[in-house]
Formats: structure tokens, C-alpha cells, sequence
């Protein structure tokens, strides 16, 4: 974890509402698929909080990329960035994704929306390890799909399914359907599931995964005021211990983002943000 | 873990007998238990720090969402989700002490007798500088009024506190007060070696969509550079009421703003909400207050303290 002054090398808008900064270190970092980073333009005194990113792609031993969705305060600061412009930054954080191969599965990896910012590098490196991985990608509309960086996961070239909400680009259903028909009619035995997305997306994905006995694993968003681990606001309601034990909340930021989807207790309303 | 670090000797104060290298403190429930901060910051260099706040047992804490961002600060009701005085001094104190820092435990409970169970475990605790009675939580026993804002429950407290405490003790005021002198008064009076203000002010943020609280537990505590004007003023109110070293606390995010405390009366600082958006705030601010010295010619920032230029 360093924290650092980074500099904006590009913030280009792959589609209206979508954007990938590209940021330039002054020390080598090593990231992890599924790590994130907590950003915000130097300087800027509105909002107050940095906001969490996950770290797309690693360009370069110094130089990072991040896909957004530009939404309320944090985001709209960040668009602003121009080159060579100034960013704050601490990072790589959180947790990774854990590739478990040892089952002889696959990998079905389950992209909702921006969630896939946290899935790129995973799929690189399910690619690298060789291991059998189908994505699955949905979106709102051809043009989120865009946004959310599907030319960069159909160069990797690995089996998949597109999905969009009005039909515009592949099936017009949500991307828990095709989840559950792989399921359903190829087994997938001993396969691990993979997912990033918005909230009740992931709860049907942590639902299926049950009813199909598959390991899954989910990246999990919360509103963050620090992303190291101080301020434990970033919880979600989790399975172990009892409901006055200490670990009956776990931090998002340090103790994730990435949590086995059972750990997560996906009926406490309050955490869909 | 060396020890060895460069003290500006012109910053060092001493508080209820306590040296420390220099004013600037982590903020409780901002500092986490200090060790997160130790590959961020050299915590060697910092004053001190006070901790998550402790109890007797683990505490589980509130539902989400438990932070919201409003404007210049948040709101927060975290719950005093913290793993208990017991966990504190056996998986986090051996470590903290390799660290040439001061720290401070910061303590509370729903009831007189949670307070005194967490003091006893705590005291206990080797290298361990001070306590810090945050009050600002509802007695459960007397129909969840909030100890810190009754001069007499707030006494009450102190004068139990100091008996049970092997440390000095500092109390934590509450800003939800009409009068903050009254309060400081009484609670000096019992005992107190030090007042630590301000607390978070009791706020409320709406979503409008939904028609509710953006918090879960409905109302949250205000931090942030937003509540800085406030906690100037109840320092500088205090310090001409009582006659105990103050600490200020309350949306400092700069040298300027620590040293608006210091001159207004307050002894050491310190640094929450900034810790979040910028974790080397509190070397920044130490660094800061170095150079104020050197363009002011000041031989020592105690002759600062208090020294504002008010009738
Ligand atoms: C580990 C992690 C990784 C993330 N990675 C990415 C990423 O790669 N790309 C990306 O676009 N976004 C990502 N996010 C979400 C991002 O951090 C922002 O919180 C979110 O975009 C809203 O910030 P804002 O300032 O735009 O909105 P705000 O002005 O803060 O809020 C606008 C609305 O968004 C809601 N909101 C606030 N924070 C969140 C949140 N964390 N999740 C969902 N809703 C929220 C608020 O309740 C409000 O309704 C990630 C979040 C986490 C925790
Ligand atoms: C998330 C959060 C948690 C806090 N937890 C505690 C706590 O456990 N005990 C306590 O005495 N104060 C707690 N505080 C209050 C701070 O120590 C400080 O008094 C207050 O935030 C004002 O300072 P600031 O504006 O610099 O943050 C907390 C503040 C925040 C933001």
C-alpha cells in the first residue's frame, strides 16, 4: 500500500457516462486482480472523501488504468481530470480474487455493469493459468456495455455470453439468466464463480450458486470514508458468529472487497446502496 | 520500529504529566488502533494517538450504511463496533509499543459500571500513556440520556472514572450542549486531568427518493472541517472556564486549523475526518507547525497557547 501523488496521463470517455483514467506513479507497484484504489484530484476540497476504484488494467510497472461510471460527486470530480493533472491516491488495497484450479472446474466469470472494472484482470489471469473461464458480461444498453470495457474483454478471446436489459447487443434477459442455464445444462462441476455487479444482481448470483452447490466469489461495493480499515464504515452483515459477536460485520475495504458469496448475510436490506 | 526520530524540541508539550514529542494526535475511531497507519506514517514522529473506542466486551456495532457524506464532513454512526479492551492490550498493545508515541485509550460504555470494567481491564495495559472517557454514548439505565450532556451524570462518571483509572484521565466533551462551560465545569471539577472537545455534533441526512435516513441508525455524528467554527469557539469558551490542559478536536484538515486550537487555548490537537482523505495529515501538520515557529521566532509553541488577542 503506498500512498502517493499520481498524474493523470488520460481520462477518456468510452461512452456517455463512462470514463478510463489512466494514471502515471512515481514507484513501481505490484497489484493483485480485484485490488482497488482510493482516488480523488488533488487539491479538490468537494467532495471531502476519495472514492474507491478497482484497478483495471496494470499498464505498466507505473502506470494504472480505472474504468467509472460517472454517477454523483466523487465521480463527477474525477471526470474533470485533465492530463498531467494531479491525482491523490492510495492503493493497491483490499484483497484479490483467489483462482482455485485445484478442483479441476472452470471459471465462469459474471460482469454486471461497471462491476467489470474488477474482472479484467482476473480474466487475464485465468487466460495466463490456462484455466477453462466463460463470461458471462451484461449491461444496461449496447452503449454501457461500451463503457463498461467490453472491446477489452473480447480481445482476450474467451467464451462468452452478452447481455443487455433492452436487447440492444446480444440477449435482451439480465446475466443471471445465462448463469443459470450454464449451471443447469453444463454442470460445470467443480467451477468457481466469479462475480462483480450491483447488489441484487449478486444476491441472485450468490442464490444460484447455492442451489447448484458452485463456489462463488463476489466483489462487494460499499460507500468508503477511508479504505484502510479505520473508519469501519464500509461494513456488510456476515454469517460467522452470533449477532453480538464482532465479527458479525466485516469491513469491506481490508477485510474484502472479495468475500465467499455465503459469508455474506444478502437479506439485510440496508447494505443495497 | 527505531525509535530514533528528529523532535522538533520547540513543539514538545506535557499534559496531566504526560510528555509528548509534539501536540498533533489521531482522533479516536479515525486512527483505528494506530498500527493501520504504520506503513503510511512514521509513528514514531507522531504526539500520540487515541484509540478506536475500547469496552469492557466486543461490540458488534451498527447496521449499514453507517457513513454519509455530506457537505465539508460526514455523518457516521458506526455503533463503537471495537474488539474489546482484553483484545486491544493482547493483539495490538505488545506491537504498538515499539512505537516512540503516546498512546491513549479511549474508553466507553451504556453504563457507569461498563466504564469501570473497561478502566480496570485496561489498566492492566503496559504502555498505555492516558485514558479518554468518550461520554457522548446514552446511559441505559437512566433511560438513554447521553452521559456528556448532564453536568451531573458527566461528574458522576469522572469522579468513578478517576478512582478506578491508574492513568491520567482525560474527558471527551460532547458539543450537543447549550452551555459547554457547564458541563466542563462539573466534570473538572470531579477529577478530570484534561478536557478533550469536541465530540461529533448529532446530525441527519435524508435521501429523498426513498424518504429516509441515509443512515441506518437515522441520526449520525457530524465530522469533518464543516464543525470546525463550532469546536473554536467551545475551546476557547472552556479554556477561560477551567483551569485543565484542553485538546482540540474538530475538523482540522491544515497547520492553520490546528493552530486556531492551539491559540484559542488548547494545549495538543487532535486530527479525525482529514485522516480518511489524507493520511499523512498529521506529519504534514507536525512539519507545519515547525515552520510556524521558525517565521514567527518562537522558542516554544507552549507560548501560544491561549494567547489569542480577545478583550
Ligand atoms: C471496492 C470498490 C471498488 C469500486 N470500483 C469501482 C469502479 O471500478 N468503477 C466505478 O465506476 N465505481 C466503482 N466503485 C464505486 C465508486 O467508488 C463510487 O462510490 C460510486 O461511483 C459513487 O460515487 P459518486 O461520488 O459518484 O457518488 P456519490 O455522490 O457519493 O453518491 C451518488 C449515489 O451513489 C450512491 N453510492 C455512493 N457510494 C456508492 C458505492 N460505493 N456503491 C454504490 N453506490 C454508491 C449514493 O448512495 C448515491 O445515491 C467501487 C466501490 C468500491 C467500494
Ligand atoms: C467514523 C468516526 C468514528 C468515531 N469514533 C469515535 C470513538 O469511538 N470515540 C470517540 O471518542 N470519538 C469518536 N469519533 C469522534 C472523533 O474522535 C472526533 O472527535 C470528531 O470526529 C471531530 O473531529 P474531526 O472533525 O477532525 O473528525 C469518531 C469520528 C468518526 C468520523
Amino acid at each position: 500500500m503506498i500512498e502517493t501523488i499520481a498524474t493523470a496521463e488520460s481520462n477518456r470517455e468510452l461512452a456517455p457516462g463512462y470514463r478510463m483514467l489512466t494514471i502515471n506513479l512515481i514507484e513501481d507497484v505490484r497489484v493483485n486482480p480485484g485490488q482497488f484504489a482510493m482516488l480523488k484530484p488533488r487539491g479538490s476540497l468537494e467532495p471531502l472523501l476519495r472514492r474507491a476504484l478497482a484497478i483495471y488494467r496494470v499498464e505498466g510497472p507505473q502506470r494504472l488504468s480505472f474504468l467509472y461510471q460517472v454517477l454523483g460527486r466523487g465521480t463527477t470530480a474525477l471526470a474533470q481530470l485533465r492530463e498531467k493533472d494531479e491525482v491523490e491516491a492510495l492503493l493497491p488495497l483490499g484483497n484479490s480474487w483467489s483462482i482455485e484450479t485445484s478442483g479441476g472446474g472452470g471459471a465462469i466469470v459474471v460482469a454486471g455493469g461497471i462491476g467489470s472494472a474488477s474482472l479484467l484482470m482476473l480474466c487475464e489471469e485465468l487466460k495466463r493459468l490456462r484455466v477453462d473461464t466463460k463470461l458471462l458480461f451484461g449491461a444496461a444498453t449496447e452503449r454501457a456495455a461500451a463503457g463498461c470495457g467490453l472491446e477489452d474483454f473480447r480481445a482476450l478471446d474467451l467464451p462468452s455470453i452478452v447481455t443487455t436489459d433492452d436487447g440492444s447487443l446480444g440477449d435482451k434477459e439480465l446475466v443471471t439468466a445465462p448463469l443459470e442455464r450454464e449451471l443447469r445444462e453444463h454442470g460445470h462441476k467443480g467451477s468457481t464463480i466469479y462475480a462483480c455487479g450491483p447488489w441484487p444482481m449478486m444476491r441472485r448470483v450468490a442464490e444460484i450458486a447455492a442451489q447448484f452447490k458452485t463456489r462463488c466469489l463476489v466483489s462487494l461495493e460499499a460507500p468508503m470514508g477511508c479504505g484502510f480499515g479505520v473508519c469501519v464504515g464500509c461494513v456488510v452483515a456476515v454469517n460467522t458468529g452470533g449477532p453480538l459477536d464482532y465479527g458479525s460485520y466485516k469491513r469491506v475495504c481490508t477485510d474484502g472487497s472479495i468475500f465467499p458469496s455465503e459469508a455474506i448475510r444478502w437479506e439485510v436490506n440496508a447494505m443495497t446502496h | 520500529m527505531s525509535k530514533v526520530s528528529n523532535h522538533d524540541p520547540r513543539l514538545a508539550v506535557e499534559i496531566a504529566g504526560i510528555h509528548f514529542n509534539n501536540p498533533v494526535l489521531g482522533a479516536s475511531g479515525t486512527f483505528g488502533y494506530g498500527l493501520e497507519f504504520a506503513d503510511l506514517i512514521d509513528l514514531n514522529r507522531l504526539g500520540g494517538f487515541a484509540t478506536k473506542g475500547l469496552s469492557a466486551k466486543p461490540l458488534a456495532g451498527n447496521a449499514p450504511p453507517r457513513i454519509v457524506e455530506t457537505h465539508g464532513g460526514m455523518l457516521n454512526a458506526i455503533g463503537l463496533q471495537n474488539i474489546g479492551a482484553r483484545a486491544f492490550i493482547e493483539e495490538k498493545l505488545p506491537r504498538l509499543r515499539g512505537y516512540d508515541t503516546r498512546i491513549i485509550a479511549n474508553v466507553f460504555g451504556y453504563s457507569d459500571e461498563d466504564y469501570i470494567e473497561a478502566l480496570t481491564i485496561l489498566n492492566d495495559g503496559e504502555g498505555i500513556a492516558a485514558y479518554e472517557l468518550n461520554i457522548s454514548c446514552p446511559n441505559v439505565k437512566e433511560g438513554g440520556i447521553v452521559i456528556g450532556n448532564s453536568p451531573d451524570a458527566a461528574a458522576r462518571l469522572t469522579e468513578k472514572a478517576k478512582r478506578a483509572s491508574s492513568r491520567p484521565l482525560i474527558v471527551k466533551l460532547s458539543p450537543n450542549v447549550t452551555d459547554i462551560t457547564k458541563v466542563a465545569r462539573a466534570i473538572v471539577g470531579a477529577g478530570a486531568d484534561c478536557l478533550s472537545l469536541i465530540n461529533t455534533i448529532v446530525g441527519m441526512s435524508v435521501d429523498v427518493n426513498t424518504r429516509r435516513p441515509r443512515l441506518s441508525y437515522g441520526t449520525g455524528g457530524l465530522s469533518g472541517p464543516a464543525i470546525r467554527p463550532i469546536a473554536v469557539r467551545m475551546v476557547y469558551e472552556v479554556a477561560r472556564t477551567v483551569d485543565v490542559p484542553l485538546i482540540g478536536i474538530g475538523g482540522i484538515a491544515s497547520t492553520s486549523d490546528a493552530l486556531e486550537f492551539i491559540i484559542a487555548g488548547a494545549t495538543a490537537i487532535q486530527i479525525g475526518t482529514a485522516n480518511y482523505y489524507d493520511p499523512t495529515i498529521t506529519m504534514k501538520v507536525i512539519d507545519g507547525l515547525s515552520e510556524y515557529c521558525e517565521n514567527q521566532s518562537l522558542e516554544n509553541i507552549n507560548s501560544l497557547i491561549g494567547s489569542i488577542k480577545a478583550e
